[in-house]
């Protein structure tokens, strides 16, 4: 090991415009070209698919944050040993009960993406935190009582969503424990997030994590506003018809929509063509794989995780939305 | 990513969702009770991009401590991508599409949805929760919201809307087939779940689409009835154009 040169200092640095530079550049063109872009936007799909992005970010911001700040808190405050405490030693049984954990944290899939990457960066079994990962936005309270307004006199619904959600992420979990490579995963060394303090720990995490994953919601929520607009509702009756294309449907439109946990069973609610069984997979894929599920995925395990876990977590998904339908709905 | 570039971001982000917030232009987006929740968001961004600034500061004043943690050589003051401590956890170039979402709120500010919307739906009137709908509140005219006139007028064959004058608010959006329909969006989360509620109007004059009106009227049977493509039909006795209500949806 040869020992860590230090850079001379330079006395009489050369001039190179760096990023600063580009983005002062960069907004002062936008601002003089505004007008131009505001006339641009001026075409009802362009400003309907613009509201759609604005209004997914402004929805997700604050749910992010509470992910951040709770991963932030994870890493700073919460010692390692604690999750050694909590959880039980054994893995196959530590999934159940990190899955069934999620019934308690109210927040968004936004949410659940950061404080699953903390919990696996403070030494949890990647696959508890996974079912973790997958149950929290799909099982919590507000989402349970969502479901419930939205589904007014079918109770069985709300059971049915629960147990379906719960049964794919420690499904998942098991999953994961058999046949998981550690290689899959990218958890990124954290070393550099360690501050003078366990504020500035804090501080740094949450910032770094929010940085991080807020790009990648960005590009979700892009994408989910495209699909938005490009997707002519009208399609979605014809499909209805048929129950086993009614379910995939059901399914790839929970993926393409990206709508908030919280906010799914009302759309659900809204295809009022579809079967029960058809709802319940929207909202049991919904929470857990979506665009921009996929992107905040890919962007903190890595792209090898997020090409392996969700197309694996859809069809386990389905196929725990046709037991429970089969078994609670008909 | 460099330390300053990063509070930047983090600064227009909370100045985005600051304004968005106090200006009421977000509910154009979300719902009101978002409200508290945005603003402690930004004052989250903005106090995490300001203590980032105070760190990219100091780092500014003590460029020698700036050391490699991953060998790569680092340069002080001056930039290049490889720069600060971030550049081994890849995709640090993902953060510069948070400027997105602030570009498009300061320089487009994108508005509600609007006609566009509404007339791409097909359905129109999603079965209430209540098999039978209250009697009407008193009043001459009565005000309603759209989804609950439509409500009685498909889902109640009517009955309750019989013999009485109701006063309701929306947007014009042409019919293709004809005359405009009064149109209201209503959001569980965020404008993208939103969902379109529609009135034939009868005996109104031609409107631009997107024109915000309140109209009185009396409903009449013809629109179909227990189904959820049906589109009910008022005739009104008075339009009057109005302003944008200060929550677009209901």
């Amino acid at each position: 090991m040869t020992e860590p040169t230090i850079p001379p200092l330079r006395t009489s640095a050369r001039y190179r415009p760096g990023a600063l530079e580009y983005l002062a550049l960069g907004l002062i063109v936008l601002v003089i070209g505004q007008r131009w872009l505001v006339d641009l936007f001026d075409i009802p799909a362009l400003q309907t698919g613009a509201t759609v992005f604005v209004a997914i970010m402004i929805q997700a911001t604050p749910f992010l944050l509470l992910g951040v700040v709770l991963s932030g808190a994870i890493a700073a405050f919460v010692p390692a040993s604690f999750w050694r405490r909590v959880l039980p030693k054994n893995n196959a049984l530590a999934v159940p009960v990190a899955g069934a954990a999620g019934a308690l944290i109210p927040g968004c899939e936004c949410a659940s993406v950061p404080v699953a990457n903390g919990l696996m960066a403070r030494g949890v079994t990647p696959a508890a935190a996974l079912a973790f990962l997958l149950s929290a936005p799909a099982i919590n309270p507000i989402v349970m009582v969502s479901t419930f307004v939205a589904f007014p006199g079918e109770p069985e619904l709300v059971l049915a969503r629960f147990v379906a959600s719960l049964l794919t992420a420690v499904v998942m979990g098991w999953l994961w424990l058999r046949f998981g490579k550690g290689e899959w995963l990218r958890i990124g060394p954290r070393t550099h997030l360690i501050g003078s303090s366990s504020f500035h720990t804090f501080r740094l995490t949450a910032t770094h994590d929010f940085l991080h994953a807020g790009g990648y919601l960005v590009i979700g929520a892009f994408a989910a506003a495209a699909i938005n607009v490009l997707v002519p509702p009208a399609v979605m009756n014809t499909v209805a018809e048929n129950p086993f294309l009614a379910i995939g449907a059901m399914a790839a439109l929970a993926i393409l929509l990206s709508i908030c946990s919280e906010a799914d069973a009302f759309i659900a609610a809204s295809f009022t063509e579809f079967s029960s069984t058809a709802k319940l997979t929207f909202m049991v894929i919904g929470p857990m794989v979506d665009l921009k599920l996929i992107s905040l995925q890919a962007g903190t395990f890595g792209r090898a995780f997020a090409v392996r876990f969700a197309p694996t977590t859809v069809a386990i998904g389905i196929a725990a939305s046709l037991i429970v339908g089969w078994v609670l709905l008909t | 990513m460099r330390r300053d570039v990063q509070a930047i971001i983090l600064l227009l982000l909370g100045g985005a969702v600051l304004r968005v917030t106090w200006s009421d232009a977000y509910l154009n987006y979300v719902r009101e009770g978002m409200r508290p929740f945005l603003f402690i968001s930004a004052g989250l961004l903005l106090a995490f991009g300001a203590m980032a600034m105070v760190d990219a500061i100091r780092q500014l004043r003590t460029p020698a401590k700036v050391v490699a943690i991953d060998g790569l050589e680092h340069d002080d003051d001056v930039d290049d991508d490889h720069d600060d401590d971030h550049d081994h956890d890849h995709g640090a170039w993902s953060s510069w599409l948070l400027l997105l979402p602030v570009l498009a709120i300061f320089l487009i500010a994108p508005p509600a949805l609007g006609a566009y919307s509404v007339a791409r739906e097909t359905t129109n009137a999603i079965p209430p929760a209540e098999a039978k709908a209250p009697p009407l509140p008193p009043g001459d005219p009565v005000e309603v919201t759209l989804s609950d006139f439509v409500g009685r007028a498909v889902w109640d064959s009517g009955l309750t809307l019989q013999d009485r004058q109701v006063r309701m608010t929306g947007f014009v959006t042409p019919n293709p087939a004809g005359g405009w329909w009064l149109a209201r969006l209503s959001i569980a989360c965020c404008a993208a779940d939103a969902i379109g509620t529609r009135i034939q109007v009868q005996g109104a004059p031609i409107l631009p689409a997107n024109t915000w009106v309140t109209v009185t009227g009396a409903w009449t049977p013809g629109g179909g009835t227990m189904s959820a493509d049906a589109i009910p039909i008022l005739v009104s006795s008075s339009v009057d154009v109005v302003p944008e209500p200060r929550n677009p949806y209901e």
